[in-house]
């Protein structure tokens, strides 16, 4: 099926020249020592050659394709989003490697625009355009995954006029390879719930910090443990008032269920390519039930496509409902997806295996579990769709202070 | 059909799950599962004082004679608490194997014994699993060639191991070479023991996947009690509670179906082997959404290396690929179903 075939019903040549823009370059490019990076990198993968692929994420941005959708005076190339999605489709479509650069470009960057000093602005986004600054996400804690506003990590103003922290961040992904981290912490002692929270950004590799690896179910370790005693940030590098730390940090997930999201597609394209060529090779094709789940994952697949090119056709200047609903659909799709691949590989899929067709069969397996659990899980994205979506009253959320503020 | 089971069997089944209890705790199976061969003598020879691997052998051979109804519960608790494969290839299939061979004294007098005193693993080479589990360590391996069975011992072929997704199997592609010295078996009953077996760990499979989906069941729960968001343990929350209510409802379901193969097996009932792939179904389908709805209900630590529950599910996604996937006994069902003459209707349906 010729994707581009579809972009063309309503005469768009003008996409399409620059669809082969994209693809020219990424020919060009993504090739030599930069060869091994196809199809590399990425969730339940993110540890394939980190230096390599930050090598890769100054060549983007050498040819002027990082930050493609942030605006031109922001150092961006200020597509519109229907070119930023099908930027992220040729990007995915030609193996390009997962983003190290993606928490900078996709989130702490749009906030920064958004919330962010000029100060901060000048200082950071240059960096994160050009490749050469790397950041990790400092949000959930122990005790706060779907309650985030639980949050428990300290931050207390010295007399210099720097913010000390003080506490535990987890889950983050990256964290060994990247340069700054941004943290929501509670800079009003005795606060509780979304009140009194601050957003601060930090450089990882100091005395104050310490970087702890989570070995996963699956053998590899993405996320760690980050463990803040005493670490340091400049006073002017809070974003946001003293305070305000959840308006920014809310904002900052609205970026989170962006467009970039939507060049995935491409990527479970190729996914779901691999397991019928598995399923060929190993005669798998010729089993009924195979063939129909088979089918029915393609089907699923083009619902994603058609939703996608629907909501653009909308003229779409942000994704807000789409966007809510389309985390639910995926993650779901794609957990299914990686059962069949398995059950596509059988008995062989239970055989640790450098074969590549095996070997990315079974990460896909493997990290696909957690796809319903990261950035909002099924039940966090049920309740946002119902609550936020469909107006429906609140869930009684106990006695979390994030209730009584619901309070008439 | 009676569906209860007596009190001896049910007195087995608790003193087998007492002593798992202690004996089997999941982080001294994780510094089993660590070591090289992943087995502990010290633990089988222990297993063999409460009588398991005497279960099966006759009498006569210093056995205990019970049957797969018993064994249908034990293997529950094999399952619950995640007893790698060699101890029910020994113990309830092979020597299925062994007593039901045709003569042979000499190699009943030599093994059985041994098995019921819980010295010897033997492991199992059927043409159904691409690889033989536990062939390293066996002190005899049976294998299937052209229907012919033989045995040998492990230095006698080639094995090279290939590491399994679960930390728990010890998974060998074998390399030998048949014969007159490892024949033991002609294919005329070879075929008919081959498929006897393929029914039996059928259900020792389901018996352990409804074990297996069990435990991660019991790890959701506990998760779900314990973890607190928004002020509350996160097991209030009907999006959580119901997930791990439907796991508890697939359980309930399979059970009866795995019983009823167990009995048809026991009584050599037709349409045995049917039952028997309707029961791995139904618990499979128990341990796949105990697997998903206990690692959803635990968040981001279900997918860690830490939590117990990577254990149990990556032990339940390895064994339900094995002797026969879903694809496989769903088609003996529907083979059966569209059979010429398959007895269906109302006449036949609760027989």
């Amino acid at each position: 099926m010729n994707d581009a075939a579809i972009m063309d019903v309503p005469q768009r040549s003008a996409e399409d020249r620059f669809r082969a823009e994209i693809a020219d370059w990424m020919r060009a490019h993504l090739s030599g020592r930069f060869a091994e990076l196809r199809h590399r990198g990425g969730p339940g993968d993110e540890e394939a050659f980190p230096e390599l692929r930050k090598e890769w994420e100054r060549e983007l941005a050498a040819g002027g394709w990082t930050c493609v959708g942030w605006p031109r005076e922001h150092g961006g190339r200020g597509l519109s989003i229907t070119q930023q999605v099908i930027f992220h489709e040729e990007y995915a479509r030609a193996g390009g490697p997962g983003r190290m650069g993606h928490i900078g470009e996709g989130l702490i960057g749009p906030a920064l625009i958004r919330f962010g000093s000029a100060a901060q602005q000048k200082r950071f986004l240059p960096e994160i355009v050009a490749g050469a600054e790397f950041w990790a996400q400092g949000y959930s804690e122990p005790n706060a995954g779907s309650d985030l506003a639980n949050v428990q990590t300290r931050c207390t103003q010295q007399p210099d006029g720097r913010w000390q922290v003080q506490g535990q961040k987890i889950w983050t992904s990256l964290a060994q390879e990247s340069d700054w981290i941004f943290v929501l912490a509670r800079s009003e002692p005795g606060s509780k719930g979304n009140k009194g929270l601050s957003f601060l950004l930090l450089p990882l590799r100091q005395p104050g910090i310490s970087i702890w690896p989570i070995r996963q179910l699956g053998g590899g370790a993405e996320f760690n443990e980050v463990f803040f005693d005493g670490a340091l940030a400049d006073n002017e590098h809070m974003v946001g008032a003293p305070g305000e730390g959840w308006k920014v940090a809310m904002g900052l997930l609205e970026a989170e269920r962006g467009v970039s999201t939507l060049g995935q597609q491409m990527h479970f394209s190729h996914e779901l390519e691999r397991i019928v060529r598995v399923a060929k090779q190993n005669g798998r094709e010729r089993d009924a039930q195979i063939r129909q789940r088979i089918a029915h994952a393609w089907i699923g697949l083009r619902v994603m496509r058609y939703n996608a090119l629907r909501m653009l056709a909308g003229d779409a200047t942000s994704l807000g409902r789409e966007a809510l609903i389309y985390k639910y659909y995926w993650s779901n799709w794609h957990r299914d997806l990686g059962k069949l691949a398995m059950d596509v590989l059988g008995a062989e899929g239970d055989v640790r295996s450098d074969e590549p067709d095996i070997r990315a069969l079974q990460q896909l397996f493997f990290f696909s579990r957690a796809d319903t659990i990261y950035a909002g899980t099924n039940e966090i994205q049920l309740n946002l769709i119902a609550e936020r979506g469909l107006g429906m009253p609140r869930e009684p959320r106990g006695d979390s202070p994030m209730t009584t503020n619901n309070k008439p | 059909m009676d569906f209860t089971f007596d009190g001896q069997q049910i007195a087995f089944r608790d003193a087998v799950r007492k002593f798992l209890m202690v004996e089997a705790a999941p982080e001294m199976l994780r510094e089993t599962w660590e070591t090289e061969s992943g087995r502990s003598h010290e633990l089988r020879g222990k297993l063999a004082d409460q009588g398991i691997t005497a279960m099966s052998v006759p009498e006569a051979f210093d056995g205990i004679g019970l049957g797969d109804l018993d064994w249908v519960l034990v293997q529950q608790e094999l399952g619950y608490y995640a007893i790698p494969d060699s101890l029910s290839d020994t113990a309830y299939l092979a020597v299925h194997l062994f007593n039901h061979m045709p003569a042979d004294v000499a190699l009943k007098r030599e093994w059985l014994p041994k098995i019921a005193a819980g010295s010897v693993r033997i492991a199992l080479g059927h043409p159904i699993n691409p690889f033989v589990s536990d062939a390293q360590l066996a002190d005899l391996l049976l294998l299937w060639h052209d229907n012919e069975i033989h045995a040998l011992k492990p230095a006698q072929a080639e094995l090279i191991r290939h590491p399994s997704i679960d930390q728990s199997r010890r998974l060998y592609e074998v390399k030998w070479t048949p014969s007159r010295q490892t024949y033991i078996c002609p294919a005329r009953n070879g075929r008919d023991l081959g498929n006897a077996i393929v029914d039996r760990a059928t259900l020792a499979i389901a018996a352990q996947l409804l074990g297996l989906a069990q435990r991660m069941l019991d790890l959701g729960i506990d998760h779900a009690a314990q973890r607190k968001q928004f002020g509350k343990p996160i097991g209030s929350f009907q999006a959580v509670k119901h997930q791990l209510a439907d796991v508890a409802v697939k359980i309930e379901f399979a059970k009866p179906v795995v019983f009823r193969a167990a009995h048809a097996l026991e009584q050599n009932k037709p349409g045995a082997s049917v039952m028997a792939s309707h029961a791995k179904l139904a618990a499979g389908e128990a341990a796949r959404v105990a697997a998903r709805n206990s690692l959803q209900a635990h968040g981001a630590m279900g997918y860690t290396w830490e939590a117990d529950l990577q254990m149990f599910m990556k032990r339940a996604w390895a064994i339900d690929a094995a002797w026969g996937d879903q694809t496989f006994h769903k088609r003996r069902v529907a083979d059966a179903i569209f059979a010429d003459g398959a007895a269906l209707g109302p006449g036949v349906t609760f027989t």
